[in-house]
């Protein structure tokens, strides 16, 4: 059996490591686009904060890809698909046979539609590569603008921070991490960020990033200016479909799998950041993981369901912990919202009650009793006896 | 002695095993990892691990 991988990140890399534990004779070869081994991409923030060197980014050698005995092609995009002969066909033009194929090729930093993104000192965030070019730049241009207040933005906005950047962060919705945090944990986190001494601009559409042929500024939706000699867009990804829908596989705005990571063919299967799995599109380290064990189960022939992935987040910025898990901003009337603050000591939890059951939750500034709350929430336990009580900081969870 | 779980992939530190493969051996303490230690799991660094409870 010879399958072949596109993509060498999180998704290529632990569903090929997973079929050599399940089939030690299998082909593996890994097709990639980019010309680095392996490297986790939290890791790239590290990295921008200069508190890693370059070469402790990778997570496995060359020696090891040998001694799992996996073919690595780096540099070598493949340009299209045939799904009826089984064939890809490499840059040169070449074509290699395939039995089983798997798209792992990811995501891309999207941009919104502004005037003026083709400037010099414009950047994203999401390969080894961008974070070369920005480290570069800012040593030079030390005011910057993050475009983007969500979980990338404010890591960014951390990151470079700490190499002298002075910072704005501007953000389109009216609170920091909307996807995250609701309006009362937002203020607690722009309070702690604001006293590290990063700036924040809050509901403010960028509408234009001004400049001659460099970055000097951005316009808003107003006419309202800021200036700035760096813009960093850190506005969410988009799944890489383009390869995909050439080939004539079925596409929305991911890669369309069913639960057992199958495209709308059946040789040919999907992971990671690319997909679309019951219309939804996760973009997040530990759904990836899942989803490649999971392909590389179905690869190797043993059925096996992707059910979904509940979102969780954990991230650490200004010092202050923050934990999202679940739905923590629900439609209204549909659930109730329990919520304990202490401000002067950045403290702030939430929980979302539905049908007797926590389905979200927000920990903020403690880790306390987090992995507890994040056990209910996922084996789905009934709490309604308990609810009023359950962010008593002495609750016993061991009733639950 | 406390296990230490990766929030990236769910990988769990278990210093009574320690991380033999990586030159860990059983019984080192999550504090004591080395600093260039990664997850053998998905490769992400200390810091995105937590402590269980």
């Amino acid at each position: 059996m010879r399958l072949i991988v596109i993509g060498n990140g999180l998704g290529g890399i632990i569903s090929s490591k997973t079929l050599r534990e399940l089939d030690p004779k299998a082909k593996i070869d890994i097709y990639a686009e980019e010309k680095y081994l392996y490297y986790p991409r939290p890791n790239l923030i590290e990295f921008l904060a200069g508190h890693i060197p370059q070469d402790n980014l990778f997570a496995f050698s060359k020696e090891w890809y040998e001694n799992q005995n996996i073919d690595l092609y780096l540099g070598e995009p493949i340009k299209t698909i045939d799904p009826d002969s089984k064939e890809v066909e490499l840059k040169s033009g070449e074509r290699t046979k395939y039995d089983t194929l798997l798209l792992a090729n990811g995501a891309h930093s999207f941009i919104p539609p502004f005037r003026g993104t083709e400037k010099q000192g414009i950047f994203t965030l999401r390969t080894l590569d961008d974070s070369l070019a920005i480290i570069e730049w800012v040593k030079d241009h030390a005011k910057a603008v993050i475009i983007g207040g969500g979980l990338l933005g404010l890591e960014i906005a951390r990151a470079i921070h700490s190499r002298g950047t002075e910072i704005q962060v501007v953000e389109f919705f009216d609170r920091l991490l909307p996807r995250q945090l609701d309006a009362e944990g937002a203020s607690v986190l722009k309070a702690q960020i604001e006293d590290m001494g990063i700036s924040v601009r809050l509901g403010v559409a960028t509408e234009e990033i001004m400049g001659r042929d460099r970055v000097s500024g951005l316009r808003f939706k107003g006419g309202e200016e800021l200036e700035a000699e760096t813009a960093i867009v850190a506005a969410g990804v988009r799944p890489n479909i383009r390869l995909a829908k050439e080939s004539g596989l079925a596409t929305d705005k991911g890669i369309i799998v069913n639960d057992y990571l199958q495209t709308s063919h059946p040789d040919i299967f999907a992971a990671g950041d690319n997909i679309q799995h019951r219309d939804r599109i996760y973009g997040i380290i530990p759904a990836s993981f899942n989803q490649a064990r999971i392909a590389a189960f179905n690869i190797a022939g043993q059925e096996r369901k992707y059910e979904g992935t509940v979102l969780s987040n954990t991230l650490k910025v200004v010092g202050l912990d923050v934990t999202s898990i679940g739905l923590v901003n629900p439609e209204e009337g549909t659930s109730e919202e329990f919520r304990k603050e202490r401000r002067e000591q950045g403290i702030y939890k939430k929980i979302v009650i539905q049908d007797g059951k926590v389905v979200g939750a927000i920990w903020m500034g403690t880790r306390d009793k987090v992995n507890d709350i994040s056990r209910i929430i996922l084996q789905k336990i009934d709490v309604e006896k308990w609810k009023n009580s359950l962010l008593e900081d002495d609750f016993d969870f061991s009733v639950l | 002695m406390e296990k230490w779980e990766c929030t990236a992939c769910g990988f769990i530190y278990d210093p009574e095993k320690g991380d033999p493969e990586n030159g860990i051996e059983p019984g080192t303490l999550f504090e004591d990892l080395p600093d260039n230690w990664v997850c053998p799991q998905c490769g992400v660094g200390k810091e995105y691990f937590q402590k269980m409870s």
